[in-house]
């Protein structure tokens, strides 16, 4: 990009062509005010409060909009500058209701902070006092529009980074709303993900969390930690607000990233509403039908006693959740497998994430990674959802794939055995009878697209094998085959047919969606640690529920709940300690012994994410009482069992399907490779 | 020295900003001592007399709070608009979203916490509401603003210090608030 020079209030300043006057400025440290400009939206010039006087220009420029020139001189503080801002800023208090005695987020509002460092000490215009609609019909979300300033940063990162567009712009002039789905209320709008992004960013009380209003101001607050939320695979960088020890709110981080600082609905609300959850905070031991406080003494006496009892008869388990840190999982693994010799050691998503390492080896054989960084998807023109839910599985991917086909005009394709989620944006949605049809789908695409030309008895194969009809087929590979970048999107599903995954992977190769770090494949697996889990506490095979076991030892998270396979396995076994956070039901009821553990915001370490990233996710709010670190425990456990557990291997998520050789090097498999 | 005459005048508010007068705290004795309140709701006085300062505290809401703004402004050489309610109207606007008889009706007849069977509105020897709660500066020429609910009592130390000094202060950002 060529360098340009400018000079802004007397100093000589570099940019970039391109670059804006706001964008020169603020990359020299000079200050200019904005309310609507938000780094990483479209700017709209519409606040008109960074209005700055450039030399031999009559007029007044907007310097988040106005591109920067070669030798441009420009004025940012002059008392004419200051003196329309100020008038602007009393125009907008005129025009609405703003009132900030009796408004959640007085003190915490860019709109008085801005009016009061521009001196406004009254309003000289007549306050039109109409009144506007208070919508608080969503219940965690709402919106007074008698406090909005039409700045629009709610609709451009509805638009722009959810991809909902829930909310755009009504009417005109003073009487303009914003509106969510062209008129209905927000708590009846079918489009709004409940993200809560449109409040994060909203500059006053227009927008709010109630969850968080009254809760502390973000300046208030104690302290603000980065850390990762653990609920997805794509583990989103969080911001968490502490005050008086307690999670007044938790945000996404910046707007700039590719994520957009969003956070998903999952994350918005699970995470600072699992801060109140009950908490098991000493070891409890069962007695009949109740549980009674036992000393951790007698707890891990206990646990060792009924662990070394059933190792010897080879009856004993441990299964973990992947939730946890790469540095819990290695403890585990460490502890169980390397000193103990147990090899009943896995995580709760076990089978899921087996049947992605099965489908995905003999790629990983030919040292390619067999998928790409999740954020990927805003990059590609064609997107192809193969059996995933996004909006359950990985909400912020969903956002990825609707923001790539609106605003970046990709195609979407849906080859499932349930109808397209995105049922408005879908181009084409191939649904077979079940997901055999759909494995048979996969592996026929990738048979033809791999050929040479489109072979037409092939293409009336498939589609009488599968149900899809030609016509879809035929536009399918049409769209893939004019497909500068096609993803493809994995749904956690597909893993109980590993030769689907090798199938998808070998499509994309034939489609030639190669990416930097891999193929372009998003594996939807279940947490912000399954990666992760890969190189840890994976079990080569499932071995739950094969056997009744006489102990098993189980850690969960607490924060998402354990499918009905394990827990029928749990209740099927002897003694079974359970170690969570919370009292998560109905895990605990099916416990011997109850430990405490350190909650999400009380633990620190790593999770290898989707997005290619490790990740650190850091300690929020310190753990009290009797609530202890995983390392400390199993420490106990094992002077108990008299083992002393080696450090456990540090494992870098590096080591996972490294990027040995450039992904254009990938070459098609043999389903035969998984199939045996 | 003669004292400075100060006349302090609450209108539709809140006792809010004059009560925090006194989180002056020990510095109001000092302040005493180079002021006269020749008029305020905290000495006796049946008429406005001339005065120096002439404080206001509140909104406009009624034809007897209109006529001591204008009364204030006539007896008085510097008007200081003080607290939310008198420089922006404040919370007493959150009747100007309905028309006088569905406000007075809302107050005395349809809120919950209302027994009144007879429907009746007070209306007689009482003054007359005015068809909106107003911000000072609507009626009367202001020369100081001091927003805040309440302003800071450093703020309202400050502002009497100016005036004593003889200059007519203005706010700046960091003595500033709204709420």
């Amino acid at each position: 990009m060529k360098e340009i020079t400018l000079t802004i209030d007397g100093k000589i300043c570099k940019g970039s062509e391109g670059n804006t006057i706001l964008e020169v400025a603020r990359s020299n440290d000079i200050y200019i005010p904005t309310l609507c400009y938000l780094e990483g939206l479209t700017p709209i010039g519409s606040c008109r409060m960074c209005v700055v006087e450039v030399e031999r220009n009559p007029k007044m420029m907007t310097a988040c909009t106005t591109p920067a020139q070669e030798g441009m001189v420009v004025h940012t503080q002059t008392e004419k500058l200051r003196k329309y801002r100020r008038q602007m800023l009393e125009l907008i208090f005129a025009g609405r209701n703003h009132f900030c005695m009796y408004c959640s987020q007085s003190g915490d509002c860019e709109l008085q902070d801005m009016a009061i460092a521009h001196g406004m000490d009254s309003v000289r215009y007549p306050f039109l006092y109409a009144g506007f609609q208070n919508d608080a019909s969503h219940k965690d979300i709402q919106m007074d529009h008698n406090r909005c300033i039409l700045c629009l940063r709610c609709i451009r990162i509805c638009a722009e980074k959810t991809g909902a567009h829930t909310l755009d712009l009504q009417k005109r002039g003073w009487n303009a709303t914003i509106v969510s789905d062209l008129g209905r209320m927000l708590g009846e709008s079918d489009t709004c993900t409940s993200c809560g992004a449109c409040a994060q960013v909203c500059p006053t009380g227009t927008i709010t969390l109630r969850e968080f209003a009254y809760r502390g101001r973000r300046k208030d607050c104690d302290s603000v930690i980065e850390s990762v939320c653990p609920l997805c695979p794509v583990g989103c960088r969080i911001r968490v607000y502490v005050r008086t020890g307690s999670i007044a709110r938790v945000e996404g981080i910046s707007v700039t990233g590719p994520d957009g600082g969003q956070l998903c609905n999952k994350g918005r609300w699970t995470l600072p509403r699992s801060s109140e959850r009950e908490r098991i905070c000493s070891p409890m031991i069962r007695e009949g039908s109740h549980y009674r406080e036992a000393s951790w003494e007698e707890a891990m006496g206990l646990v060792a006693k009924e662990f070394g009892k059933a190792h010897k008869a080879d009856s004993d388990g441990a299964l973990v959740s992947s939730l946890c840190t790469d540095e819990e999982l290695a403890l585990f693994a460490s502890l169980f497998r390397d000193s103990l010799g147990m090899e009943r050691l896995d995580t709760f998503d076990g089978n899921v994430l087996r049947g992605f390492v099965k489908g995905f080896e003999p790629f990983r054989k030919q040292g390619i990674r067999p998928f790409t960084a999740a954020h990927n998807i805003l990059e590609s023109d064609c997107i192809v959802n193969l059996s995933a839910d996004p909006d359950e599985e990985a909400p912020v991917i969903a956002s990825y794939m609707r923001v790539a086909t609106l605003r970046g005009k990709a195609s979407l394709l849906n080859l499932s055995c349930k109808k397209s989620p995105f049922e408005d944006l879908t181009d084409i949605d191939a649904v077979t009878p079940s997901p055999a049809e759909n494995a048979l789908l996969i592996e026929g695409l990738a048979d033809i697209a791999g050929g040479s030309g489109t072979d037409q008895e092939k293409v009336s194969t498939v589609a009488t094998k599968t149900g899809v009809s030609e016509d879809k087929i035929y536009g399918i590979l049409d769209a893939l085959a004019k497909a500068r970048k096609p993803v493809f999107v994995l749904g956690g599903c597909l893993s109980d047919k590993p030769e689907a995954i090798t199938s998808a992977v070998n499509l994309a190769i034939a489609c030639r969606s190669f990416f930097a770090d891999g193929i372009g494949v998003i594996p939807l697996v279940v947490s912000s640690n399954s990666l992760g889990a890969i190189n840890t506490a994976l079990a080569k095979e499932s071995w739950l529920g094969k056997k009744k076991l006489d102990f098993l030892y189980v850690y969960s998270t607490g924060m998402v709940p354990e499918d009905e396979e394990s827990l029928s396995a749990i209740s099927g076994t002897r003694f079974v300690v359970v170690q969570s956070p919370f009292w998560a039901q109905p895990l605990v009821n099916l416990a011997d012994v109850l430990l405490p553990a350190p909650a999400w915001f009380e633990r620190g370490g790593h999770y290898c994410t989707i997005e290619g990233e490790r990740r650190h996710l850091n300690v929020v709010v310190p753990p009290k009482g009797e609530i202890r670190g995983l390392s400390s425990i199993l420490e106990d456990l094992s002077a108990n069992l008299g083992v002393k557990p080696g450090k456990p291997e540090e494992p870098p998520c590096g080591n996972l399907f490294i990027c040995e050789n450039p992904p254009a090097n990938a070459r098609m498999v043999s389903l035969k490779e998984v199939r045996d | 020295m003669s004292k400075v005459k100060v006349a302090t005048v609450w209108l539709e508010a809140c006792a809010g900003c004059h009560m925090s007068f006194l989180d002056i705290d020990e510095k109001i004795v000092e302040l005493l001592e180079k002021i006269d309140i020749v008029y305020s709701p905290i000495v006796d006085g049946k008429k406005i007399p001339k005065a120096t300062v002439g404080v206001i505290d509140g909104a406009i809401g009624n034809e007897e709070e209109l006529h001591l703004a204008k009364e204030m402004r006539k007896q008085c050489d510097i008007i200081v608009a003080w607290g939310d309610c008198a420089v922006f109207g404040g919370i007493n606007c959150m009747r100007n979203f309905s028309d006088r008889q569905s406000a007075l009706e809302e107050a005395y007849v349809n809120s919950p916490s209302t027994v009144n069977p007879g429907r009746v509105i007070p209306h007689e020897d009482i003054p007359q509401l005015l068809p909106q709660a107003i911000p000072v500066d609507y009626e009367v020429k202001v020369d100081v603003y001091v927003p805040g609910c309440p302003p800071d009592s450093e703020t309202t130390l400050w502002v009497f210090q100016e005036l004593l000094e003889g200059r007519i202060p203005k706010v700046p950002s960091e003595k500033m608030r709204y709420d």
